[in-house]
């Protein structure tokens, strides 16, 4: 019995934390979910490609974190340099994302009125798993504490079921951005999110830039 | 384009006569005279304050005869604006550089809540609060000291109250920021850009997605942080690290780009049109509002006059075709008084719009001036008083 308390408080963890998460990943899923087709299962289709890839993220941070030791994988020097490449990566799909936006959207908005937009192929999913598996290995506060008490388990199976755990708790946060679907998309939604994209980008670009070139960007 | 061969037939609309015009300016001139006439505070500050509010009371009067008289709203407006934005800064630059010595923000006013909040945060503010029921702003609720004025309560309080009236009327008659530009794009005879793609009208919404869910995400009012304009010409934050200078360089670039530079090219109010996160918010309470500015399609002739008039780029040929300005329409006045026809005018909600138009149109001037001479016109007598204070007026 005791061997599953750990994976109970992972997963109350995980709910407790999931409005933080979803604050973190809400930059980069809202916009990029609001450039996809309208429909809720649709959304709901490109939200579980994103929450299974941010899954992969936390599974192969678990186990290097448990495999390199909680210390080592939270050092401040270690975890500038992997957050911004992160942030740098992250700004890239950005740009991509809004990029290939516009030429799915070509077709439909060119007409000067509002139109609803559909499209045959699925663009959505590589983007989808490229932003949940960046998001993934984000060191959002959450996901740094989650880090250090998954590390002082005693496997590396241990480790990566905690996140598991913690994974699906913070996930419950998610379901509502499902709903999203609703929204009918037309050339000032696709727009805004196209544009919204790109300026998140450009801060995280900065960021990532900032970090790497290792300045302290706050002075301290 | 607008040519002289489809120029449509200009109906002019008789002046008032001077009578009837001061009739109807006297509730103006006494809601002036309440505003200006209660001088606080020490005897030399009193003198000045009660010669810039008489100065202030005379000016607010004075335009809105002329709007009576006239029969035309966005001149005078105009005149206004222009003032409140350029004396804006002269008053509040002088406040927060006498109280602290410098316009940077430091750290420990931030920690004490001692941040002076306007009202451009307050979307940003909605998710934290409702998530954690915290304030993501460096300032207090109620006055706590310093240079924060009357505290976020009160800034919030005045914002909705107007708004509900005004709807995005706000940006035209209590924004203090708007101005600048207005007074930039009206320098230049004529605009060098003429062509601008429309899809930059949506970049209000992509700036106010972007910054409320940067908001949320880094726990920080995002806009005030890293892109306010007006941060160039009001305070910012304290350059204490790399993080401060490339704030403050972001500050003052979008400042040149969005204040200067395109409004002399364009002759349009380009931060308000192309960027404002604030002005996107305002748009949807422009469907609460009562006011709203319609277009009478039996009258109408499209010469696109409106449209070239149009500050903020809220007419386009499909909204014409529909009778209305789009949601952004910040009720100036420029395409009332640039239709030739009358085509165009002010109505309220739930009416006949051929019932009386100037009735609405006066119904809506004595909401939104009552509103400037408040706002606006004690942000003009602060200015005023800035100024007294450093001219060599002898005895006074």
């Amino acid at each position: 019995m005791a061997a599953f308390v750990p994976f109970g408080e992972a997963l109350a963890f995980g709910l407790a934390s999931g409005p933080a998460c979803m604050a973190a990943c809400g930059p980069v899923l809202v916009p990029s979910l609001l450039a996809e087709r309208t429909g809720i299962g649709h959304n709901a289709r490109y939200l579980s490609v994103f929450l299974s890839a941010r899954l992969l993220g936390y599974l192969v941070f678990a186990a290097v974190a448990w495999e390199i030791g909680a210390l080592a994988a939270f050092l401040p020097a270690s975890r500038i340099l992997l957050m911004g490449a992160v942030n740098i990566a992250l700004a890239c799909v950005l740009f991509w994302y809004a990029y290939s936006a516009r030429q799915f959207c070509a077709p439909s908005c060119s007409s000067s009125k509002l139109v609803n937009i559909d499209r045959k192929e699925d663009r959505g999913a590589p983007g989808a798993a490229a932003l949940g598996l960046l998001t993934g290995l984000s060191l959002c506060p959450p996901f740094v504490a989650a880090g250090i008490r998954a590390a002082q388990l005693g496997s590396v199976l241990q480790s990566l079921l905690f996140f598991t755990f913690f994974f699906a708790g913070t996930s419950v946060w998610f379901v509502p951005l499902a709903g999203m679907g609703c929204i009918a998309r037309n050339q000032a939604v696709i727009t805004v999110a196209r544009m919204t994209m790109v300026l998140i980008a450009l801060y995280y670009l900065s960021l990532g830039i900032a970090m790497l070139i290792g300045r302290k960007p706050y002075g301290y | 384009m607008a040519t002289k061969a489809c120029l449509p037939r200009i109906v002019h609309t008789p002046p008032r006569g001077i009578g009837r015009s001061i009739l109807l300016t006297l509730p103006i001139l006494l809601w002036s005279l309440l505003m200006f006439s209660h001088p606080q505070g020490a005897a030399v500050a009193d003198r000045l304050s009660l010669i810039a509010g008489a100065i202030t009371g005379v000016f607010m009067t004075v335009l809105f005869f002329m709007m009576m008289r006239t029969g035309t709203t966005y001149r005078w407006r105009r005149y206004f604006f222009v003032s409140v934005g350029l004396l804006f800064p002269v008053g509040f630059i002088h406040n927060i550089v006498a109280m602290r010595g410098t316009m940077g923000i430091p750290v420990e006013e931030m920690i004490a809540g001692r941040t002076p909040f306007c009202f451009m945060p307050i979307p940003l503010l909605i998710l934290p609060a409702a998530f954690t029921r915290t304030l993501v702003f460096p300032g207090s609720i109620v006055p706590s000291g310093g240079a924060s004025g009357h505290g976020i309560a009160a800034m919030v309080g005045i914002w909705l109250a107007l708004t509900l009236v005004m709807g995005k009327g706000w940006c035209s008659y209590a924004c203090f920021f708007g101005g600048i530009e207005e007074g930039v794009a009206a320098l230049p005879r004529r605009a060098k850009i003429r062509k601008i793609d429309p899809r930059w009208r949506y970049g209000p919404w992509a700036v106010l997605l972007a910054m409320v869910l940067l908001s949320l995400a880094l726990f920080e009012p995002a806009y005030c942080m890293w892109l306010c304009p007006f941060k160039a010409v009001s305070e910012y934050v304290a350059a204490r690290n790399t993080v401060g200078l490339i704030q403050n360089g972001i500050f003052v670039l979008l400042f040149a780009v969005l204040v200067i530079a395109l409004p002399l090219l364009t002759k349009k109010r380009t931060q308000c049109a192309f960027f404002c996160p604030f002005g996107a918010f305002q748009s949807i309470f422009n469907k609460a509002s009562v006011f709203e500015v319609k277009i009478d399609q039996a009258r109408c002739k499209p010469c696109v006059l409106c449209q070239t008039a149009c500050p903020n780029l809220s007419l386009t040929s499909e909204s014409v075709a529909h009778g209305e300005a789009l949601l952004s329409c910040m009720k100036c006045g420029a395409c009332v008084d640039a239709c030739p026809r009358q085509a165009i005018v002010w109505h309220i909600k739930g009416t006949e719009m051929a019932a009386k138009p100037e009735r609405a149109r006066l119904m809506f001037l004595y909401a939104a001036w009552a509103m400037a001479v408040m706002f606006g016109g004690s942000i003009i007598a602060q200015g005023l008083v800035t100024i007294l204070h450093f001219l060599p007026l002898g005895g006074i």
